[in-house]
């Protein structure tokens, strides 16, 4: 047991839950926003994927890290825009259009690096660099919290950042308000002169955006090169977040840091002598409680209202 | 209806597009069909590109292709379980092959079954044997046209064992001197890939290691052996309980290994293939020690020789390990530059005792 808690309290594993949090953290973020806009954003993990090949792809030929993310992000701004053009102009059912995206992501990654590389595995011969981390001066020299904070990917500072940036956007500013409203009843929303389907556009296309930073972060921060299929159903665990956290951006914020923490836990607990299959269950027994939890206290909740009424 | 409309056209695109991606490749030469030549079709349940196991096999029939003068054609599957079986009746009933070669366990089922109903053709797996004895609803004729190889991985395995224990003990990897532990990531908890482990801590402890100093985990989640940033996080997570060499037995999830070891300033080995050679970046070589060997290509070709002159055994299942080459370590410049002499005959004597039969690897089979 003192084995766990030394691991737990070490700066190694700290550090661990802030990478590992920060693809759930943006696509979360990028969830939210399309869920709040009312149309829920499936092709998160299509769209990270192809972030992450457009990216680990132009900084190789181009030599250019920047325009590498750059491209990454905007590859999946565009997705984002595709499913809402096809939720919005062609009435598409929203899961069947996401799951599609997803697919039209797996495979055209693929055959993308493929016709580009012959390589069907990823773009581990190509050489294409990552984005800078951020040491801090100073503080680096604190022990614990500086080996926590000091020297993390520059796209780790930003999946934190955009926490209070989108507390800010949905609940201090214009468009968020807007947001909201379109996604709760656009009816009354036009009604009172939203432009409903630009607010939905912009919506997605943000969503699109923050999934596509969570890409660019794993072919580009984490490691430095693209494979196949290489978000291995992070943009899920990203949706269930978006839920777990009640469609609330710091709820959804603590959810991704709680499954980035489940998992940096099974990691690092995994070399002990602990049971892998014990282990790799740790992230998932973790949901199922939260979302017991969840139930738990909506049902409590429900329940002081309905009291209320009477 | 107008939304109906819009969801098919959806569908029918994505789908299209995706096929292409997911599945595409199907043609290696197909060539005239009334060459004479012998027709191998090379069914892989997974994609090329992973950079060990299936590249090796396919490797290895490219050679037969260019050295025997076989036919050689291609089928990828994918990594969709559900198409898998469709796809190997498919492979099965065209007749375009003289010989259909599929790996892994997972395949041993199909095989079995498809091989009865085409008793005129031959079948070869590698990495698994089907189930001889036709007793358990497969191969009903005894898969008498089915010949089947398995590797002696846990052969490989103790000799890296061996060789890691003996770095560490003599603190000849340049800045791990005080560092005593040593690591090995699997993709998934299955016996072949413990089969490597098993024989890594019995090599370890044999060399004088204590077998509490092995770091063992597995990547297991959504794709074992494609999540590299998971494969990068595991590999930090050792290095940093003090791991000297870090060994992943875990496809493309290995490729994080290496990056690790490059920020760590520690050292790796590699798997399947020579990743000496594979790895683009020169500061990653550098962290390779050796490359643990599991030569599916040598084997195929050795099929495909012995084939030739009607010396292949059908109907039986043929393990080849060290003994054959089969499996094995790098033994290249970079090795002999960061393993002193001693360690080096001492290894090559354990692996003499290994193929002789004096020393016994334990199995996770």
């Amino acid at each position: 047991m003192s084995a766990v808690l030394d691991v737990v309290l070490s700066s190694a594993f700290l550090a661990a839950v802030l990478r590992v949090s920060t693809p759930y953290l943006l696509a979360a973020f990028g969830g939210l926003v399309a869920e709040r806009a009312g149309v829920s954003n499936i092709a998160l993990e299509g769209q990270m994927l192809s972030a992450a090949c457009t990216g680990a792809l132009v900084a190789g030929y181009s030599g250019s890290v920047a325009l590498g993310a750059l491209c990454g992000v905007g590859v999946a701004t565009l997705l984002g825009l595709l499913l809402a053009a096809l939720r919005l102009e062609l009435g598409a059912d929203v899961i069947i259009a996401g799951i599609g995206l997803n697919l039209l992501a797996s495979g055209g990654t693929a055959y993308a690096v493929f016709t580009l590389l012959d390589d069907k595995g990823g773009t581990s011969g190509l050489k294409s660099g990552s984005l800078p981390a951020v040491p801090l001066p100073g503080i680096d020299s604190i022990p614990l919290l500086g080996d926590v904070i000091s020297g993390q990917n520059m796209v780790t500072w930003l999946a934190f950042l955009t926490a209070p940036v989108i507390a800010w956007l949905f609940y201090r500013a214009r468009f968020g308000f807007h947001l909201r409203a379109v996604g709760e009843m656009p009816d009354a929303a036009a009604s009172v002169g939203i432009p409903v389907r630009r607010v939905q556009y912009t919506g997605l296309a943000l969503s699109g955006a923050l999934a596509g930073l969570a890409g660019v972060f794993l072919s580009m921060g984490y490691v430095s090169f693209f494979v196949r299929d290489m978000t291995a159903g992070r943009g899920f665990i990203a949706l269930a977040a978006v839920f777990l956290g009640g469609l609330r951006p710091w709820g959804v914020f603590l959810a991704a840091l709680g499954f980035g923490a489940a998992e940096a836990l099974a990691v690092q607990l995994g070399t002990l002598d602990v049971p892998p299959q014990l282990v790799s269950t740790i992230p998932y027994a973790m949901t199922l409680v939260a979302l017991a939890v969840y139930a738990w206290r909506r049902r409590r909740q429900a329940g002081v209202e309905v009291a209320a009424s009477v | 209806m107008r939304s109906v409309k819009g969801t098919a056209l959806v569908i029918a695109s994505m789908v299209a597009l995706a096929a292409c991606g997911s599945s595409g490749g199907d043609g290696e030469k197909s060539g005239a069909q009334s060459s004479g030549k012998p027709r191998i079709k090379l069914v892989i349940n997974g994609g090329l590109g992973d950079k060990s196991f299936f590249d090796s096999a396919y490797a290895g029939l490219k050679k037969a292709q260019k050295d025997l003068g076989y036919e050689l054609k291609v089928v990828e599957l994918g990594s969709d379980r559900t198409k898998w079986e469709p796809g190997f009746e498919d492979a099965a009933a065209a007749d375009d092959y003289d010989i259909l070669a599929a790996g892994t366990f997972d395949v041993t089922d199909y095989i079995g079954k498809l091989a009865p109903e085409y008793p005129d053709k031959k079948f070869w797996v590698f990495d698994a044997p089907v189930d001889y004895t036709g007793k358990n609803g497969t191969c009903s004729n005894k898969c008498e046209n089915v010949y089947s190889v398995t590797f002696k991985q846990n052969e490989a395995g103790y000799l890296a064992g061996f060789l890691a224990e003996e770095l560490v003990a003599a603190k000849s990897l340049k800045g791990t001197e005080n560092l005593s532990k040593v690591g090995v990531i699997g993709g998934v908890k299955i016996p072949v890939i413990d089969d490597f482990i098993v024989g890594f801590k019995a090599g370890f402890k044999d060399a004088g290691g204590k077998k509490s100093d092995v770091l063992v985990q597995y990547v297991g989640g959504d794709k074992p052996f494609g999540d590299p940033a998971k494969g990068k996080e595991i590999s930090t997570a050792m290095y940093g309980q003090g791991a000297a060499l870090v060994w992943p037995v875990a496809g493309l999830s290995g490729l994080g290994t290496f990056e690790s070891a490059v920020a760590e300033k520690r050292y790796t080995f590699g798997v399947d293939s020579d990743q000496y050679q594979t790895l683009a970046d020169d500061a990653q070589k550098n962290t390779v020690v050796t490359s643990i060997l599991k030569n599916v290509g040598n084997a195929l070709y050795k099929a495909a020789q012995e084939d030739q002159s009607d010396a292949l055994k059908y109907g039986a299942v043929d393990s080849v390990g060290l003994k054959d080459d089969a499996v094995g370590y790098v033994a290249d410049d970079h090795f002999e530059e960061l393993v002193p002499e001693k360690i080096r005959t001492a290894l090559e004597k354990a692996a003499d005792e290994v193929k002789s039969g004096s020393v016994t690897v334990p199995s996770a089979f």
